[in-house]
């Protein structure tokens, strides 16, 4: 079943937990520059929204590979990086519109979310709870609109409508 | 399905794969500098040679270019491939002493020092970044010069490639690390084929972060509507997508 992995805003305190926890699960090293996520922080606002690939249906990666390394994974519904096949030649990076995948700083290799085999590290350690993974089925798709809503709502009555 | 036999080891497999894919595919380890999966084949580091007995007849061949049979026999590891692959790592270490991947293959097949004299190269013209550049990327900015103990890889008479997109995936899969990139603020080098590019600056946070002619290509590629993020790094695009969401222009 395909699964995406959503986070509810409201929940998010930008205390960062997920970036460390990505990095030490994939890296085992605490190092938010080898993470797969990203927090944007709005201090003035009190807002945080985490940026991670979102598993496009038309992935541009995917559209943009030569080497066709970039595939889907049958199990999650994951973009993954075939790193044996892969060139280095980074068209992915600068193809994707929301910086999802990134080079690794020290290793020759392309990183992006892959959802951790279906289980991510990031939804279980996460102290408010904030991400949530959920198949992309009738439900799944409902609660993602759901999510979005509400989210908006919650923008409308944080600037009172005006922004 | 073909059944043949790999060290000892009976194995079915399906037409099609080289002896080096099929050892892959069932587990066992042939070393190899200059093979890749995403390009053609080409033989020419000669690390990952096996004995390969067919119809009673031994011959020692390149598993990357052996295309397996029916009733095959394959030997990735029996005296007389170790004596042949120890001399050829043996030459190889001859001409890359410093490369660090030799350095670590003689070390396992029990090398010590190398009898030939020696050179001080990186390259060991397997020539992975002529066939990536070719097939892969399609621009051909890279291929062989001359000929015999001149052999060398390099661009269109020397100079500076018209063609080069400074991708930098010739550096990226070059086994012994020979092709090095060095970017100096607004220009990425290319010293080995004595090309220099010109990057392009983030619009917002006035990075240099690509080079110019590798976003023109995926400019060309035409895919969905590009044009508002592509001149972002990919750090700014994260940036402007949560300002966006949060319902802010910038």
């Amino acid at each position: 079943m395909k699964k995406v992995l959503i986070v509810n805003l409201e929940k998010c305190v930008g205390c960062r937990t997920c970036e460390l926890i990505c990095s030490l699960t994939h890296e085992r090293r605490c190092n938010p520059a080898e993470a797969r996520i990203t927090v944007i922080k709005f201090e003035e606002k009190g807002q945080n929204i985490p940026m991670y690939c979102q598993q496009c249906e038309t992935p541009v990666c995917e559209a943009v590979c030569p080497a066709k390394a970039i595939y889907r994974d049958s199990l999650t519904g994951a973009m993954l990086v075939d790193t044996k096949r892969c060139i280095g030649c980074r068209m992915c990076i600068l193809a994707c519109p929301i910086g999802g995948l990134s080079f690794h700083p020290t290793r020759k290799e392309i990183i992006k979310c892959d959802l951790c085999k279906g289980d991510p590290a990031c939804v279980k350690y996460c102290p408010e709870g904030a991400f949530e993974v959920v198949s992309l089925d009738a439900i799944g798709v409902k609660r993602r609109r759901e999510n979005i809503r509400k989210f908006s709502s919650y923008l409308d009555m944080m600037t009172g409508g005006k922004e | 399905m073909l059944k043949i036999v790999i060290d000892g080891k009976e194995a079915e497999v399906e037409e099609g794969l080289s002896v080096l894919e099929l050892a892959e595919k069932i587990g066992v380890k042939i070393p190899t500098l200059c093979y890749h999966p995403a390009v053609g084949a080409y033989g020419a580091c000669r690390v990952c040679i096996v004995e390969v007995i067919e119809k009673g007849l031994s011959k020692l061949t390149t598993s990357c270019t052996c295309p397996v049979e029916s009733g095959i026999e394959v030997k990735t590891n029996s005296e007389k491939v170790k004596k042949t692959r120890k001399l050829i790592v043996e030459m190889l270490l001859a001409r890359c002493p410093d490369a660090k991947i030799i350095q670590d293959l003689a070390k396992q097949l029990g090398v010590e020092k190398t009898r030939a004299p020696q050179k001080n190269e990186n390259c060991i013209l397997c020539g992975l970044c002529v066939r990536i550049c070719r097939e892969i990327i399609a621009v051909d900015a890279v291929g062989f010069a001359n000929r015999g103990n001149k052999r060398k890889v390099t661009t269109p008479f020397e100079i500076q490639s018209d063609v080069c997109l400074g991708c930098g995936a010739c550096a990226f899969v070059c086994p012994t690390g020979a092709i090095k990139i060095e970017d100096v603020e607004d220009k990425r080098k290319i010293d080995m084929w004595h090309t220099e590019l010109g990057k392009v600056k983030c619009e917002r946070c006035g990075r240099y972060f690509s080079p110019v002619p590798l976003l023109e290509q995926i400019k060309k590629k035409g895919l969905r509507e590009m044009s508002d993020f592509l001149g972002l790094c990919p750090d700014c695009r994260r940036l402007v997508l949560a300002n966006k969401l949060m319902g802010r222009e910038e």
